[in-house]
C-alpha cells in the first residue's frame, strides 16, 4: 500500500518535471481576451475577435501599417491600378505568396474567396455592397464596382476580404456559387482549421474557451512568426485578465479598463499601452420636431454641444474628446486639439434665442450598458448634470440594450445617448451621420428636406471623391459644419488600454485588428 | 406505496411541467420588444435587406409565432433542440460542450458547501449560544450575505495573485492540453486517461471557484441545519434516549440528525439545482466556460432557440433534483413509505 502510494507520487512528480521541461522548450504566447465571435469563417465572422485572429492566419490583397490605418500598403497584391471612372480595380499578385499548404496564391483563389463571402450573404458581405463582380483574368484580380467607392481599398484590408485557398475550402464543403447562402457548408471546417497564408495557422478553436494558433512553417515572407504557439484565452472579465497577467498566467491582457491602469503601471514587469480607440460616444437630438420637440431646434442642438463639460468625460474614462463624429486618428480627422470647448454663456444665449430662456424638460434614452469599460449610466448622469447648468432638465430613461435599440434604430428617440464603432477604417464610414443616411437620416430623422444645401452637397462629394487632397478638403468641411450644425453631439472617444509582459517586443495597437499578434516576439 | 409506483407517479408529472416551460420560455422571449436582427447583425449588415431576409429565412423568423412554436415542439419531440442563432451550432452540441464544466464545478461546490454547512450547522446547534455558535453563524452569515462576485474577486486576488495558494482562472493552466473528452469533466477524463498531472492541475483550478460557490451554499445549509437540529434536540424522544443511557454522540447523530435531515436534504437539492443551472458571475470571473454564461449570452442576443433549449434543460435539472430529493424522503421518512 505504502509502496504504491509512493510510486504514484513519484509518477506525478516525474510527469510534472517532464511537463515543465517541455514548456520551457516551446515558445508560447498566452493572450487574455473577451471573446466576441461565433464564427472564424471569413465569410461569416465579423467582430473584434475575428479581426484579431484573422490578422494572424490570413492575408488580404492590401493592408495597413502596423500601427495605424493612415495608408494602404501592398498585401498579397504587389500593385494595383484603378480605372479613370473609378469602377475597375486591377490587382497584380505577389508571385512569391504561398498558402500554408505550400500552394501558390492565385487570382482564382482571390476571386473564389471574395465571391464566396459575397454569396454567403453573411455580415461581412455588407462591406461589398458596391462590388459588381470579382474575376480572375490572366493571373490578375479584377474587381468592378457598381459605383465609385473611395473606401474600397480600406475595406479590402478589413474583415471579409481574407484570401483563402480555394481548393482546400471547396474540398471541405465551401462554395462560391450564387446560391452559397444556402449551399455553402464550409463554416464548420473553417472554425477548426485555416486555409490562409499568414504567419500562423489555426490549430483549434474551442468557442468561449480558447483559440490555439501554431506557426506556419511555409510562411513565404521575410519574418516568420516567433512563437511556436499563440493561445488566445477567453476571459470576459477585465478583473480576471488583470489578475492573470499579474500572476504571469497570461502575457497580454487586451481588455483592461482605465481604472486598472494605475495599479498595472506600478506592477513590475508589466507595460501598459494607452491610446484612443475608435469608438465615438455621442448624443442624438431628433431633427423631426414631432419627435424631437425642442431638441430639433438647431439653436438648442448647438447649445447642447456648447454646454458639455468635455474634459470631464475624459477624466472619467480616459481617451480624448473627438473634434467631430470622425474619430481622431482616422484619415482626414481633426485631432482632439480641435474639439469643441464648453461655453455656458454662449449656450444660454442660444437657448434664449430659441425661446427657451427658462429651459425645458427632456428625456434621455440610453442603454444600461458598459462597453469596453465605459459605463454609459455614469456618462448619462453627467450629461444631465452638464445640461442642468443651462436650464435643461434631463430625465434619465435607461433601457435594456436590445429594447433601447429598437426606438433608436427606428428614429423614435427624442434625445438619446449611443456609441458607434466603425465597420471599416475609413472616414467614409461616418457619412452615415449625414442627412438622409442611416444614422443621420433614419435615426435622427435629419432628412434631405430638413438639411441645407451645404451639407447635402458635401455629403454627395464625400461619397464619390477619391482624390486624396480633395477628399481631405471635403471631410474637413464636413467636420467644420458638424461642429456648428446637425443633430449630434459627439463627446468622448474613450481610451483603449492594453497591458502586457514587458519582455514582449514589437507591440502596436491597431484600429482594425487591435494588435497584430503575428509580429510579436519576446526578448530572449 | 411501493418505490417504483412512487417514482412513476413523479415522472408522469414531469411531462406537463416541461411542456409548460417551453411555452413560457417561448412567450417571454418573444414578448421582449426587441428584434434578434438588432442583436445579431452589425449596423451595416442590417441595413441590407438581402442580408436581413436571408437571416430571417435561416432562423424561421419569417413565420408567425404559432407556426414557430409548433415547429419547435415538433422538432423537440424528435429530440431536436434546433440550432443556436448566436453560435450557429446545434443546441444539443452547445449544451454538451458547456454543461460538463458546470456540472463539475457545481459538484465540487456542493461537496464543499455540504461539508462546511452541515459541520457548522451542527456545531451551532449542539453548542448553542457559545462562542463556537457565534463563529459558525458569522461564517454562514458571510456566506449568504456577501455577493458571490465579491468573494470571487477577493479570493482571486488574495489567495491566487498575492499568496499564490491556489490556481487562477480557467479549468487548466492555459498551456496545458485538456484530457481526451469522455465526460467533458476534466478531473474524471484525466483520471480515465491516466494523466495525473492534468488531474492535479484541473483539481487545483477547481479549488477557488468551488470554495466561493461552496461558501455561499454552506451559509444556507448551515442555517437550515442549525434550526432543524434545534427543533429536534428539544423533543421528548431525545430526552428518552438520553435517559436510556445512550452516549451523547449516538443521541445526536443517530436520533437527532436523522430526523433533522428532511429540510436539509431539501435545501441541498435546491442548491445543487441552482448551481447546475450555472453561476454566471462566478463563471465569468474564473473564465469558466459553463452553461450559465452560455445562457446569459443567449438571453442578451435574443437567441430564441438557445433560450428555449437551455430553459428546458434547467427545468429538467430541477425536476430531476426534486425527484431525487423525493426518493431520498422515501428512505429517510418511514411515514412516506407507509402512506
Amino acid at each position: 500500500m505504502k509502496v504504491s502510494r509512493l510510486a504514484i507520487l513519484l509518477l506525478v512528480l516525474a510527469l510534472l518535471v517532464v511537463g515543465a521541461a517541455q514548456a520551457q522548450d516551446e515558445k508560447v504566447l498566452v493572450v487574455g481576451h473577451a471573446e466576441a465571435t461565433d464564427s472564424l469563417d471569413p465569410a461569416r465572422g465579423y467582430n473584434q475577435t475575428t479581426s484579431l485572429i484573422h490578422q494572424t492566419i490570413y492575408e488580404a490583397l492590401v493592408t495597413f501599417p502596423e500601427d495605424s490605418a493612415a495608408e494602404i500598403l501592398p498585401g498579397l497584391a504587389s500593385d494595383w491600378a484603378i480605372s479613370d471612372d473609378g469602377l475597375t480595380y486591377t490587382f497584380n499578385l505577389n508571385p512569391a505568396a504561398v498558402f500554408a499548404s505550400g500552394a501558390p496564391v492565385t487570382a482564382e483563389d482571390v476571386a473564389f474567396s471574395f465571391n464566396r463571402m459575397i454569396n454567403v450573404q453573411g455580415q461581412p458581405s455588407s462591406l461589398a455592397s458596391t462590388v459588381a463582380s470579382v474575376a480572375a483574368v490572366d493571373g490578375q484580380v479584377v474587381i468592378t464596382l457598381t459605383q465609385p467607392d473611395p473606401s474600397l481599398l480600406a475595406k479590402l484590408a478589413g474583415p471579409g476580404f481574407q484570401v483563402t485557398e480555394a481548393a482546400l475550402v471547396q474540398a471541405n464543403g465551401g462554395t462560391d456559387a450564387a446560391d452559397a447562402a444556402t449551399t455553402d457548408a464550409g463554416e464548420a471546417w473553417l472554425n477548426g482549421h485555416s486555409a490562409g497564408s499568414g504567419r500562423y495557422m489555426l490549430d483549434s478553436w474551442e468557442p468561449q474557451v480558447q483559440t490555439v494558433l501554431v506557426r506556419n512553417p511555409n510562411y513565404y515572407g521575410a519574418e516568420p512568426g516567433y512563437y511556436d504557439r499563440i493561445i488566445i484565452v477567453n476571459m470576459p472579465e477585465a478583473a480576471t485578465q488583470k489578475a492573470a497577467l499579474e500572476s504571469g498566467e497570461i502575457d497580454m491582457a487586451l481588455d483592461v479598463t482605465a481604472d486598472q491602469v494605475p495599479s498595472l503601471q506600478s506592477a513590475d514587469g508589466i507595460t501598459v499601452y494607452q491610446g484612443s480607440g475608435n469608438i465615438i460616444h455621442f448624443l442624438l437630438m431628433n431633427a423631426n420636431p414631432d419627435v424631437g420637440g425642442p431638441m430639433s431646434d438647431p439653436n438648442v442642438q448647438q447649445a447642447v454641444r456648447l454646454a458639455l463639460d468635455y474634459p470631464g468625460y475624459v477624466s472619467l474614462f480616459g481617451g480624448v474628446n473627438p473634434a467631430s463624429i470622425i474619430p481622431a486618428g482616422f484619415l482626414t480627422a481633426y485631432g482632439p486639439d480641435r474639439a469643441l470647448t464648453r461655453d455656458l454663456d454662449a449656450a444660454r444665449a442660444l437657448l434664449a434665442e430659441a425661446g427657451y430662456a427658462d429651459g425645458f424638460e427632456v428625456t434621455l434614452n440610453y442603454p444600461v450598458f458598459t462597453f469596453q469599460g465605459v459605463n454609459m449610466e455614469t456618462n448619462a448622469q453627467k450629461v444631465a448634470a452638464d445640461l442642468a447648468e443651462i436650464g435643461i432638465t434631463v430625465n434619465l430613461n435607461p433601457g435594456e440594450i436590445q429594447v433601447a435599440l429598437e426606438s433608436y434604430r427606428n428614429g423614435l428617440d427624442q434625445f438619446s445617448y449611443w456609441f458607434w464603432g466603425p465597420d471599416f477604417i475609413d472616414p467614409l464610414n461616418y457619412v452615415e451621420f449625414l442627412p438622409g443616411m442611416k444614422v443621420g437620416g433614419t435615426r435622427a430623422q435629419w432628412t434631405d428636406e430638413r438639411a441645407d444645401e451645404t451639407i447635402l452637397s458635401l455629403r454627395d462629394q464625400a461619397l464619390v471623391e477619391s482624390d486624396p487632397a480633395a477628399r481631405t478638403a471635403v471631410f474637413e468641411a464636413i467636420q467644420d459644419y458638424m461642429q456648428q450644425n446637425g443633430p449630434f453631439a459627439p463627446f468622448l472617444q474613450p481610451g483603449v488600454q492594453v497591458a502586457y509582459a514587458s519582455d514582449i517586443e514589437n507591440y502596436f495597437w491597431h484600429p482594425q485588428w487591435t494588435v497584430d499578434l503575428s509580429i510579436l516576439s519576446s526578448a530572449e | 406505496m411501493p418505490l417504483h409506483l412512487y417514482i412513476l407517479r413523479r415522472v408522469v408529472f414531469v411531462i406537463p411541467v416541461l411542456l409548460g416551460i417551453t411555452l413560457m420560455a417561448f412567450l417571454i422571449a418573444n414578448a421582449v420588444p426587441a428584434d434578434p436582427i438588432n442583436a445579431n447583425l452589425s449596423q451595416r449588415a442590417m441595413s441590407d435587406p438581402e442580408i436581413v431576409a436571408a437571416f430571417r429565412r435561416e432562423w424561421g423568423l419569417d413565420k408567425t409565432l404559432p407556426e414557430q412554436y409548433v415547429t419547435y415542439i415538433a422538432n423537440l419531440l424528435q429530440g431536436n433542440l434546433g440550432r443556436s442563432i448566436k453560435s450557429r451550432q446545434l443546441i444539443s452540441d452547445d449544451i454538451a460542450r458547456f454543461m460538463p464544466a458546470t456540472i463539475e464545478l457545481a459538484t465540487y461546490g456542493i461537496l464543499v458547501g455540504v461539508t462546511l454547512g452541515i459541520t457548522t450547522g451542527m456545531i451551532s446547534a449542539i453548542w448553542r449560544n457559545t462562542w463556537m455558535d457565534a463563529t459558525a453563524r458569522t461564517i454562514s452569515l458571510i456566506g449568504v450575505s456577501v455577493p458571490v462576485f465579491v468573494l470571487a474577486l477577493i479570493g482571486l486576488y488574495v489567495l491566487h495573485v498575492k499568496l499564490g495558494l491556489t490556481a487562477g482562472p480557467g479549468r487548466l493552466d492555459f498551456t496545458m492540453t485538456p484530457p481526451p473528452t469522455v465526460t467533458g469533466m476534466y478531473t474524471i477524463d484525466a483520471l480515465l486517461a491516466g494523466q495525473w498531472n492534468v488531474f492535479t492541475n484541473a483539481l487545483s483550478h477547481l479549488v477557488l471557484p468551488s470554495l466561493v460557490l461552496g461558501l455561499f451554499i454552506a451559509g444556507i445549509i448551515s442555517r437550515v441545519t442549525r434550526s432543524s437540529m434545534l427543533e429536534v434536540l428539544g423533543m421528548d424522544y431525545l430526552r428518552t434516549a438520553r435517559a436510556k443511557g445512550l452516549a451523547e454522540r449516538t443521541v445526536v447523530i443517530r436520533h437527532a440528525f436523522r430526523n433533522a435531515t428532511i429540510p436539509i436534504v431539501t435545501v441541498i437539492g435546491l442548491s445543487y439545482g441552482s448551481l447546475l443551472s450555472g453561476a454566471v458571475l462566478t463563471e465569468s470571473i474564473f473564465a469558466w466556460p459553463g452553461i450559465g454564461r452560455y445562457m446569459y449570452r443567449a438571453s442578451t442576443s435574443q437567441d430564441f432557440p438557445a433560450i428555449m433549449g437551455v430553459s428546458l434543460l434547467f427545468a429538467f435539472i430541477f425536476v430531476m433534483v426534486n425527484l431525487v430529493v423525493d426518493i431520498l424522503y422515501y428512505f429517510l421518512d418511514p411515514r412516506i413509505r407507509q402512506s
